[in-house]
């Protein structure tokens, strides 16, 4: 039985080789790819992930169809290259040549293409037709450590106290706040931060991977191969109060810094989780037993949040789906049906579960972004999930949303309901536009939609149009008039 | 963006289509990701073209399945199967897919990226598609109606429609559009009306049954002015009828450019094949716009446009534009506000010059006849007034005062 996709949770990695490339700032990619390719991974897609502008660092090689149908990838790789070294743009850069599903599929191979290129040009195969955006991520460290890093870090020994991170790459979710978080509790534990790789570092700088005594690893999805290899100790990055102390109990340990870290979790109780203790002693926790969370996410945050909220905080955990899916786990399809049938009060996912509530009509269910696919801007390092702070923020954010779901259950006295037109419809039958509208009525459908912030405006010009539709339509009318208009929309 | 997803986002906003995607995973997350982001809240479905399906030639069959679970979903009754790059170089055949299944048509539209070349064109492929086999012009015509064909914001067809009744028109059809039924009876109305310039496969089509078709688009004072005749002389309506609509829109129209007048240089630039539209307004309104560029190619539909612009002081029209093609405008012409893709504009900004990403901003404004254009004037007029603010930003962020 063929596999069938809903809703691709994960990307390939191709797109996981650009967005762990691009982050060092004196590497340049050309990928091998059609325009399309090129414009989703560094433009369209991390303006609304990452909140970059545009990844400035790469460059398409674009493929088109006399690519395809025979003539082959290099030459246009070549063009692309001498453009680049014309422009200046590669003179104190290095460059990689990555392919892509599409180069794949055409055969283009260019290992040896790149020995005429830029002396010390490399060629990462990315194998984006086999392999998904988290297995691409770790291959793509290791490759690059094999390449740009190992030889030189031979002499390099390892200094006490310094500690490297290990992610995060361009499109994880929430990671300057988990990665500024991190670095406090490495410090707060009593080591330093070395590297943070690829995310602060360069090609240049990567040898000096090589100086740290423990090596942070950020997630799970990524990162263990290259730690392996660094041989060092290292460390999973906490979610979770009980993991948090853990991790800097144990960093102390590896880094002989053990009274440090001792220390600053007593610090850490009196000041930034004493928050958690406040709420739990207060009126909020007695709600906890009767929350259910669902948690669509990477393994990291789903395993993370149902220690935290579930064996920590006590609340239900109804449904764990974990990115990337491993045999035997729920998938979307579940997800979805899940999510229409009995949804918990709380669902922490990407865009997709958030579709899915709105396609069941769930409205009473609370969405907390925590994963890509979606946009979201995650740029202010005030929202982790990781570490004591993120204890704090996730349960700040959930009581707000609770409290917010408490409010729109408060009655309203109907008479202002009724005033306001009764809110805006909210399932719009979609026809043809076969009524006439005056411009009087017109006119006073501009009114109306005037009074709305811009944003509402968009989804609302038609809602509102299809009020005084629906009512025309039961009166039998075939013109709307300024006088329905206004007995629609004003009173 | 990936010039595919014009098709994604024309597919995924009817009302009981249920698109299935043959590609790899990489295309199918980007493509999936924007069309949840301007598309439509819509769950998408896709074959798994992975090495293994390649390899053993499942594509058929795997689409095949994606096209079983999409007519399971309610209320479907259309499943427009996408053939992406990875799909069309290694071979979808036709007449491997079902034509119907259930209640719903299956209809193939093939975009690979890398031979449509731009967003709008997509949108064209897409909508050819869903009209050479839902399209039905047996049957009796409605001579007095107008098909308007374009991509535009849900008030422009209200505003148009209520228009062109005045002067006789029995009703009109826009598509793309949400409804199924519109793409049926759509062959049946009394003439096509463009009013972007890049439907060229889909004019075509309508040709075919016949049609007539209205050149240029309802855009400014002289333009709504011509387009009106124009659609009075090929719809045989009353000329007297006609004439007073025509006089009165281009008065209001003209009223409104002289209340709200634009003064600056602004560069029109984008890849959704209508910025030649926009430059024109603009112009009209009292702006200088030397430089336009567009994604799509040069065309006769679009080279009136050209024309009137090449006239009326623009300098250069660029199609199937680069990114660089647009960064030397930008130190050549010194603009005062840019509208742009998200890379240009970013470039003026780190310049200091006010942009705007013209797909989210402008395409998300009424346009068209006298009743849409203010509220894109009086948001041009607006943006012109932010020279500063933008100036005081970019000095923060990238002159060092210390
Ligand atoms: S260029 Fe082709 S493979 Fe790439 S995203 Fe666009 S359609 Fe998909």
């Amino acid at each position: 039985m063929p596999n069938v996709i809903r809703d691709l949770s994960d990307t390939s990695s191709y797109w996981a080789a650009i967005w762990t490339i691009c982050p060092l700032p004196d590497a340049h990619v050309i990928c091998d790819a059609p325009i399309g390719c090129f414009n989703l991974v560094a433009t369209a897609i991390p303006d609304y992930t990452d909140a970059v502008p545009h990844i400035e660092n790469v460059t398409p090689s674009v493929i088109r169809e006399g690519e395809v149908s025979g003539s082959g990838t290099a030459q246009t790789v070549k063009r692309t290259y001498e453009a680049l070294r014309d422009s200046g743009i590669l003179s104190d850069k290095r460059l990689i040549v990555v392919s892509t599903a599409e180069s794949e599929m055409i055969g283009s191979d260019l290992s040896d293409l790149v020995t005429q290129l830029q002396p010390g040009t490399t060629f990462f195969h990315s194998e984006s037709l086999s392999y998904d955006e988290w297995l691409g991520r770790d291959r793509v460290l290791q490759w690059l450590w094999d390449n740009y890093g190992a030889a030189d870090a031979a002499q390099i020994a390892p200094e006490p106290g310094l500690v490297n991170i290990i992610g995060p790459t361009y499109g994880c979710f929430n990671a300057p706040s988990d990665l500024h978080e991190v670095k406090r509790l490495i410090e707060g534990a009593g080591g330093r931060v070395n590297l943070v790789f690829p995310y602060e570092a360069t090609l240049a700088g990567m040898p000096s991977l090589a100086k740290a005594q423990v090596n942070v690893v950020l997630y799970q999805e990524f990162g263990q191969t290259l730690a392996a290899t660094l041989g060092r100790a290292w460390l999973q990055a906490p979610i979770g109060i009980k993991a948090t102390t853990e991790f800097v109990r144990e960093l102390g340990r590896l880094l002989g810094t053990s009274d440090q870290a001792e220390a600053f979790i007593r610090h850490e109780k009196k000041t930034t989780l004493q928050a958690v203790w406040d709420l739990w002693r207060g009126p909020q926790s007695d709600w906890f037993s009767t929350i259910s969370v669902g948690i669509a996410s990477t393994r990291t945050y789903v395993d993370g949040l149902s220690a935290y909220l579930g064996d920590e905080l006590g609340m239900q955990v109804a449904f764990k789906a974990y990115r990337p899916r491993h045999a035997g786990e729920i998938g979307n399809e579940e997800v979805r049906s899940l999510l229409h049938k009995s949804p918990p009060s709380f669902v922490f996912g990407s865009i997709n579960e958030k579709i899915y509530l709105s396609e069941g009509g769930k409205r009473q269910t609370s969405f907390i972004p925590a994963a890509f696919p979606g946009p979201v801007v995650r740029r202010s390092i005030g929202t982790p999930f990781m570490g004591f702070r993120g204890t704090v923020y996730i349960i700040q954010e959930m009581m707000n949303l609770l409290y917010e779901t408490l409010f729109n259950f408060l009655p309203l006295d109907s008479a202002y309901t009724a005033q306001n037109g009764g809110g805006l419809v909210s399932r719009v039958g979609i026809q043809p536009v076969s009524l006439v509208w005056t411009p009087e009525a017109k006119a006073v459908l501009d009114a109306a939609l005037e009074k709305m912030p811009f944003i509402a405006r968009i989804s609302a010009s038609r809602e509102l149009q299809m009020r005084v539709e629906t009512v025309a339509q039961q009166r039998g009318l075939k013109e709307i008039d300024a006088a329905l208009a206004r007995e629609v929309l004003e009173k | 963006m990936c010039p595919a997803f014009g098709s994604l986002r024309i597919l995924s906003r009817i009302e009981g289509s249920h698109p299935v995607m043959a590609t790899d995973t990489g295309c199918l997350y980007g493509l999936t990701f924007v069309t949840h982001f301007y598309g439509a809240r819509k769950s998408i479905l896709a074959a798994h073209l992975r090495t293994s399906e390649l390899m053993s030639g499942e594509i058929v069959e795997s689409t095949r399945a994606a096209i079983d679970v999409a007519a399971k979903e309610p209320g479907c009754q259309l499943i427009p199967v996408v053939s992406l790059c990875v799909a069309e170089t290694a071979g979808l055949p036709e007449e491997m897919l079902p034509r119907r299944i259930g209640d719903a048509e299956v209809v193939l539209v093939r975009v690979p990226a890398y031979a449509i070349h731009s967003h709008p064109e997509a949108k064209d492929v897409a909508l050819a598609a869903l009209l050479r086999r839902l399209g039905q012009p047996e049957g009796e015509r409605d001579d007095k109606s107008l098909v308007l064909l374009g991509e535009v914001f849900p008030a422009d067809p209200l505003i148009i429609d209520a228009v062109v009744r005045q002067m006789g028109v029995s009703g009109t059809i826009t598509l793309p559009g949400r409804s199924i039924d519109d793409l049926r009876r759509a062959a049946r109305a009394g003439a096509l009306a463009p009013l972007h310039p890049f439907y060229k496969e889909t004019t075509a089509v309508f040709r075919g049954w016949d049609m007539p078709v209205v050149g240029g688009a309802p855009v400014g004072a002289s333009g709504s002015y011509a387009w009106l005749q124009a659609v009075g002389r090929l719809l045989k309506l009353d000329p007297a009828l006609v004439n007073a609509t025509a006089e009165s829109e281009r008065d209001k129209a003209q009223a409104i450019l002289n209340a709200q007048p634009l003064s600056g240089r602004i560069l029109v630039t984008g890849y959704e094949g209508t910025e030649l539209a926009y430059a024109r307004l603009l112009i009209e309104a009292g702006a200088d716009v030397p430089y336009v560029s567009t994604s799509i190619g040069a065309d006769p539909l679009v080279l009136p446009d050209e024309m009137w612009l090449k006239a009326h002081g623009t300098k250069e029209v660029i199609y199937r534009k680069s990114l660089e093609d647009d960064l030397a405008a930008l130190d050549e012409y010194k603009p005062d506000l840019v509208l742009g893709t998200t890379p240009f504009a970013s470039a003026a900004k780190e310049r200091g010059i006010p942009a705007l990403y013209f797909t989210n901003q402008l395409a998300s404004r009424p346009f068209f006849l006298s009743g849409g254009m203010a509220a894109t004037i009086a948001f041009i007029r607006q943006m012109l007034t932010k020279g500063a603010q933008y100036q005081w930003m970019q000095e923060f962020f990238e002159v060092d005062h210390a």
